[in-house]
């Protein structure tokens, strides 16, 4: 059972809302970023080179932790396409 | 259809409310003109009270009376306050008026209800069949019919184990002096069987919906339990949309071909990451009154397939994300009021604007009180206490 994180309702503080299993979440700031690139149709290379220009961080950390973010989602019953 | 005159029961929004304020609410935003008639069981329903209930209510007999009683305070009801619809909302009742079509249709009485086999069909002690038909899943459901049976099927599926009577009652039980506890007391208030179910662990989903006896759906509206009671009642909801629930509400209906309201009861079993089918009352929920208020009208469709006795245009979904917190409050009425509805003697009605006029803090105490005529009145010296 997941819910596509295209479906997923979120507003500009992180907060997040899965309409097919009535959950709520929070967002931290890189989490919300994460999700608004997926949701934006980028492909997870494109989102992750958004990431480490946007983020001022290394290639390797930001890999690790856009990594860790998604294995987090899809523990959350979120759907990676 | 501007001025329907409807006739509801089951008014009571305590601590376990019944759908019929709801429906009432409901049918007052679509028809601010509407008369509609409060069928009571109790003199103390909160929703006789309410500012937004009925306009006349009369004290039924209890179902359990049988046909007969209850036909008989129909005609004399009908005789004063005529009506064309009726909405039903008790277990109960239903289990009385699914065999009474013919004679509600020779008072010119309108209702959209299931049929003697839909109704069974979703039994409590029929639900593994019914799973099993439509291929969803279902906890270990048993009717056991005394103590001795109860004893042993609670020894081959272990404990926790929810108890829950025929039409009423749910109570998780987790020693077997709880379950011989809980399942006397239900033998004794509604009779055999009771039902016993495994225990699911997960969150609790509701489907609220009208079905239209062809086994297609008009309109569903799906939510979350967000608050839960001890006794297990939704005190919170939130709107949600899952195809896999929608689909899962979509097989159990056209499986039972159901015509009227319904609600289905379900749980997304943690441990098998399904949903699993808890009960499917034959009746709406007492939170209808929340997708009216997101404009969603479920008694007022209901009331169009009464009139029109077709299928009506399918009702939009509620979207997502818009929640219910249930608020209780109170509500005022005046020991006239209540002896009205109390007298057993004799029945009469309570019309709500005149019994508010005697209510007035100006007018004089009504004392005292007739009491009608088995010779309990204040002039004799005599009196009995109500039983509330």
């Amino acid at each position: 059972m997941s819910t596509p994180l295209s479906d997923l309702m979120l507003n500009d503080r992180g907060f997040v809302f899965d309409p097919a299993s009535g959950e709520t979440f929070q967002l931290n700031p890189t989490g919300l970023r994460i999700v608004r690139l997926l949701q934006s149709g980028l492909s997870h290379d494109a989102a992750l080179t958004q990431m480490v220009s946007e983020f001022e961080v290394d290639e390797h950390t930001a890999q690790r932790d856009f990594s860790d973010f998604l294995e987090n989602a899809v523990r959350l019953g979120w759907r990676i396409e | 259809m501007h001025s329907p005159r409807i006739a509801v029961s089951g008014l009571h929004r305590g601590e376990n409310p019944q759908p019929g304020a709801s429906i009432v609410r409901s049918l007052r935003r679509r028809f601010p003109n509407a008369f509609i008639v409060g069928l009571v069981y109790d003199a103390l329903e909160s929703g006789i009270y309410a500012e937004d209930g009925p306009d006349v209510v009369y004290p039924m007999p209890y179902p359990t009376s049988g046909a007969t009683a209850f036909l008989q305070r129909l005609d004399s009801i009908l005789e004063k306050s005529p009506v064309d619809y009726l909405i039903p909302t008790l277990d109960a009742e239903i289990e009385l008026l699914v065999h009474l079509e013919e004679a509600l249709t020779e008072r010119g009485l309108r209702t959209y209800l299931p049929d003697k086999e839909m109704l069974s069909h979703r039994a409590k002690n029929h639900l593994p069949e019914l799973a099993k038909t439509c291929g969803v899943a279902v906890p270990d459901t048993r009717p056991v019919y005394d103590i001795a049976e109860a004893l042993a099927v609670a020894a081959e599926c272990g404990y926790p184990l929810m108890v829950k009577g025929q039409y009423y009652d749910a109570k998780m039980v987790s020693t077997e002096q709880a379950l011989f506890a809980a399942v006397f007391k239900l033998f004794s208030e509604w009779g055999a069987p009771a039902i016993l179910q495994r225990c699911v662990r997960g969150p609790e989903f509701n489907a609220l919906g009208l079905g239209d006896g062809e086994g297609g759906i008009v309109g569903l509206c799906t939510i979350r339990k967000t608050i839960i009671s001890n006794q297990g009642k939704g005190l919170g909801g939130i709107t949600v949309l899952d195809p896999r629930l929608d689909e899962f509400c979509t097989r159990l209906i056209r499986a039972l071909r159901w015509r009227g309201p319904f609600e289905i009861e379900a749980m997304l079993d943690e441990a098998r990451g399904e949903y699993v089918l808890i009960e499917i009352n034959p009746r709406f929920p007492a939170w209808v009154d929340f997708p009216s208020m997101l404009g969603i009208n479920f008694p007022a469709a209901l009331v169009q397939m009464m009139d029109v006795d077709r299928k009506p245009a399918p009702l939009p979904r509620c979207a997502p994300g818009h929640f219910y917190v249930r608020h209780q409050v109170e509500v005022a009425g005046h020991i006239e009021q209540l002896a009205a509805l109390s007298t057993s003697a004799d029945f009469e009605a309570l019309d709500m604007a005149r019994s508010l006029e005697g209510a007035a803090p100006s007018a004089p105490t009504p004392f005292p009180i007739e009491m009608g005529d088995d010779g309990a009145s204040p002039s004799n010296g005599s009196a009995r206490r109500h039983a509330h």
